[in-house]
C-alpha cells in the first residue's frame, strides 16, 4: 500500500476518466479550431489555423470533432441510464452520491464564501461538491447549446428547410458566445480551482488516476470517507497511487492541456482587437 | 290593325338586332371579368416548363405575369414607377429605389465612387469579412436592379436560385433570408432591425458576464484563502490545507 501519504481513495472508474480524456481532447481541439476560425484575421488565427491545415481544414476539424463530441455526450447520457440505480428512481437522485444540485449544495456554497473571509469553520463536504456538480452540469448545458446551434450551422440547408435562414445569424452568434464562456470558465475557473489553487497544487490527478490523495480527501470531504468508513466500504476504495511513469504521463497530459488553454486565452485576448464577427 | 302589325313586324329585326348586340357586348364583358382568371390559369397550366408552384420556388423562375405587375394595375403607379430626373439619396427614396430596374438610376458621380461609400453596413458579414466576396459577386454588374425590383435576381423570389444557390447548392428561400450584412448586435438600433438577434446576443452575454463576474472573484478568494492558510501552515477552521 506504500506509505500513509501515498494512499489513495478510489472515486472514478476507468470508463468515467475515459469520458473526462476524450473531453479534454475534443474539447481543446474545438477550442484550437474555433479559435483559428474566429482569429483568422490575424497573423495568429492564420498560424493557428495552419496548424491544422488552414482554414477549410481547420474548419472540416471543427465539424467532425463537433459531430464526435455530440456522439460522446449520447453515449455519457446512455452510461447514465446504466448507472442509475432505478429501483430506488427517484429517490436516487438525490442521495449524496448523487450529482443532481440540492438544497444542500446553497446552503455548503454560502458557507464556503463565508470561509473565505474567516467568518466560520470550513465547510464538510461529501462526495460531491457544489463547484464539481457546477462543472458537470455546466458541460451538459455546454454540449446542449453548442451541439444544437453547432449542428444547424454544419447542416445550414437541412435546417432551414424547417426554420427560416435567419436563425442561422442567431445560432452564429449564441455559438460563439457560448464557446467564448465554455473556454473562459474551463481555462480560467476550471484550471486554478482543479489544479492551481494551494490545495491541489501542482495538478490534481484524480480524474487521470482515478482515485484522489486519502489525506487531502479526509480534510476536503469528511463526510464522505465518515459515510464510507460507516457502510464498511473505506477499506475496499483504498487503492496504492499509480507508478512513476503513469503520473508522468498524467502530469504531461494535465499540463499539457493546460498550457494549451492557457496560450488560446492570452493569444485571445491580445489579439481580440483583430476578430473577424 | 293591319298598319300596326305590319309596323310591329318592321321593328322586330331592330329590336332583335339590339337584343343580339346588348347581349354579345355584356356576354364579352361578362368573359373578360369572370374568365380572364381561368384562362391565366389555364395558360400558367399549358406552360410547358413552370407547371409547379414547388418547381417555381426551388428554381426562382416564375411566369412573368407572376412577378411583374401589369400596366393597368393602380396600386402599382406612383412614384416608384415614375422615377423622374431629381432623384435624391436620402429619405424615402432610399427605399423606392430598391423598387427600381436601376437603383443607382442618374446618382451625380455614380461612376466614380465605390459601393462603400454609399453602403457602408454592407461592409459587414462574414461573407466580405472571411471570404473575401465582392459586391459585385452578389449583386451583378450595372444596372443593379434593387433587390425589390421584379426582374432582380436579389428579390426574395428567387435570391436562392439566382445568388445563393452559386456557392450554396441546393439553397431554398428560407436559407436566403440569412442576413448576409447582419447588423451589429451590440447596437440599439438592432432591436428594430433584428430583434431576435439582438434579444439573443444580450441574453448570452448576461449569461457568460454573470458566471465570469461570479465565479472568477469567487476562485480568486478562494485562492487567496487557502494560500494564506498554507503559509501560516497550520490547520485552519478545521481544514487542514495539505495536497
Amino acid at each position: 500500500m506504500g506509505t500513509k501519504t501515498n494512499i489513495r481513495i478510489r472515486r472514478f472508474s476507468l470508463i468515467q476518466r475515459l469520458f473526462h480524456v476524450l473531453l479534454i481532447i475534443s474539447f481543446m481541439t474545438q477550442g484550437c479550431t474555433g479559435v483559428a476560425r474566429m482569429y483568422i484575421g490575424s497573423p495568429w488565427g492564420k498560424w493557428l489555423a495552419s496548424v491544422f491545415g488552414g482554414y477549410a481544414n481547420a474548419t472540416q476539424i471543427h465539424k467532425y470533432m463537433g459531430l464526435f463530441m455530440i456522439c460522446l455526450f449520447l453515449a455519457h447520457i446512455l452510461y447514465l441510464c446504466f448507472k442509475i440505480d432505478w429501483r430506488n428512481f427517484p429517490r436516487c437522485l438525490f442521495s449524496p452520491d448523487s450529482l443532481v444540485p440540492q438544497p444542500q449544495d446553497i446552503f455548503e456554497s454560502t458557507h464556503h464564501v463565508f470561509w473565505f473571509f474567516g467568518l466560520i469553520k470550513a465547510p464538510r463536504f461529501d462526495r460531491w461538491t457544489y463547484w464539481e456538480k457546477f462543472d458537470y452540469w455546466g458541460v451538459f448545458w455546454g454540449i446542449i447549446v453548442l451541439g444544437l446551434t453547432g449542428l444547424m450551422l454544419t447542416f445550414p440547408l437541412l435546417v432551414t428547410r424547417i426554420l427560416p435562414g435567419w436563425t442561422l445569424n442567431v445560432a452564429l452568434w449564441v455559438h460563439r458566445i457560448e464557446a467564448i464562456l465554455a473556454m473562459g470558465h474551463v481555462f480560467v475557473i476550471h484550471f486554478f480551482v482543479g489544479h492551481l489553487r494551494s490545495h491541489n497544487f501542482p495538478m490534481d490527478r484524480t480524474m487521470f488516476e482515478g482515485s484522489a490523495d486519502l489525506d487531502a480527501t479526509i480534510h476536503e470531504k469528511p463526510f464522505w470517507i465518515a459515510r464510507m468508513a460507516h457502510e464498511g466500504k473505506l477499506e475496499s476504495l483504498l487503492v496504492p497511487q499509480a507508478s512513476l511513469l503513469k503520473r508522468t504521463v498524467f502530469y504531461v497530459f494535465g499540463y499539457s492541456a493546460i498550457a494549451v488553454g492557457l496560450f488560446l486565452l492570452v493569444g485571445g485576448i491580445i489579439n481580440s482587437p483583430s476578430i473577424t464577427w | 290593325m293591319t298598319s300596326r302589325r305590319q309596323t310591329s313586324n318592321k321593328m322586330r329585326p331592330f329590336v332583335s338586332g339590339f337584343l343580339a348586340t346588348t347581349g354579345l357586348f355584356v356576354s364579352l364583358a361578362l368573359s373578360v371579368t369572370v374568365l380572364t382568371p381561368t384562362v391565366r390559369a389555364q395558360d400558367r397550366l399549358s406552360s410547358p416548363v413552370y407547371q409547379y408552384r414547388g418547381h417555381e420556388m426551388s428554381t426562382g423562375y416564375y411566369e412573368h405575369w407572376e412577378t411583374r405587375p401589369g400596366p393597368g394595375v393602380p396600386l402599382a403607379g406612383g412614384p416608384i414607377f415614375q422615377a423622374g430626373p431629381t432623384l435624391y439619396t436620402t429619405g424615402d427614396w432610399l427605399d423606392r429605389r430598391t423598387y427600381m430596374a436601376d437603383s443607382h438610376e442618374q446618382l451625380r458621380f455614380y461612376q466614380r465612387i465605390k459601393c462603400i461609400k454609399c453602403h457602408p453596413q454592407q461592409t459587414r458579414g462574414l461573407h466580405i469579412a472571411r471570404m473575401g466576396i465582392t459586391c459585385r459577386q452578389c449583386h451583378g454588374p450595372d444596372p443593379i436592379a434593387g433587390i425589390n425590383h421584379y426582374y432582380s435576381p436579389m428579390n426574395p423570389l428567387r435570391r436562392h436560385s439566382h445568388v445563393c444557390s452559386k456557392c450554396h447548392e441546393g439553397a431554398n428561400a428560407s436559407y436566403a433570408t440569412f442576413v448576409v450584412h447582419e447588423p451589429n448586435p451590440t447596437l440599439a438600433d438592432t432591436w428594430k432591425t433584428f430583434p431576435m438577434l439582438f434579444v439573443a446576443f444580450w441574453m448570452m452575454m448576461a449569461l457568460a458576464a454573470g458566471t465570469f463576474l461570479v465565479f472568477i472573484p469567487h476562485a480568486a478568494i478562494w485562492g487567496i484563502r487557502e494560500f494564506i492558510a498554507k503559509k501560516r501552515g497550520h490547520q485552519t477552521d478545521g481544514h487542514k490545507d495539505k495536497h
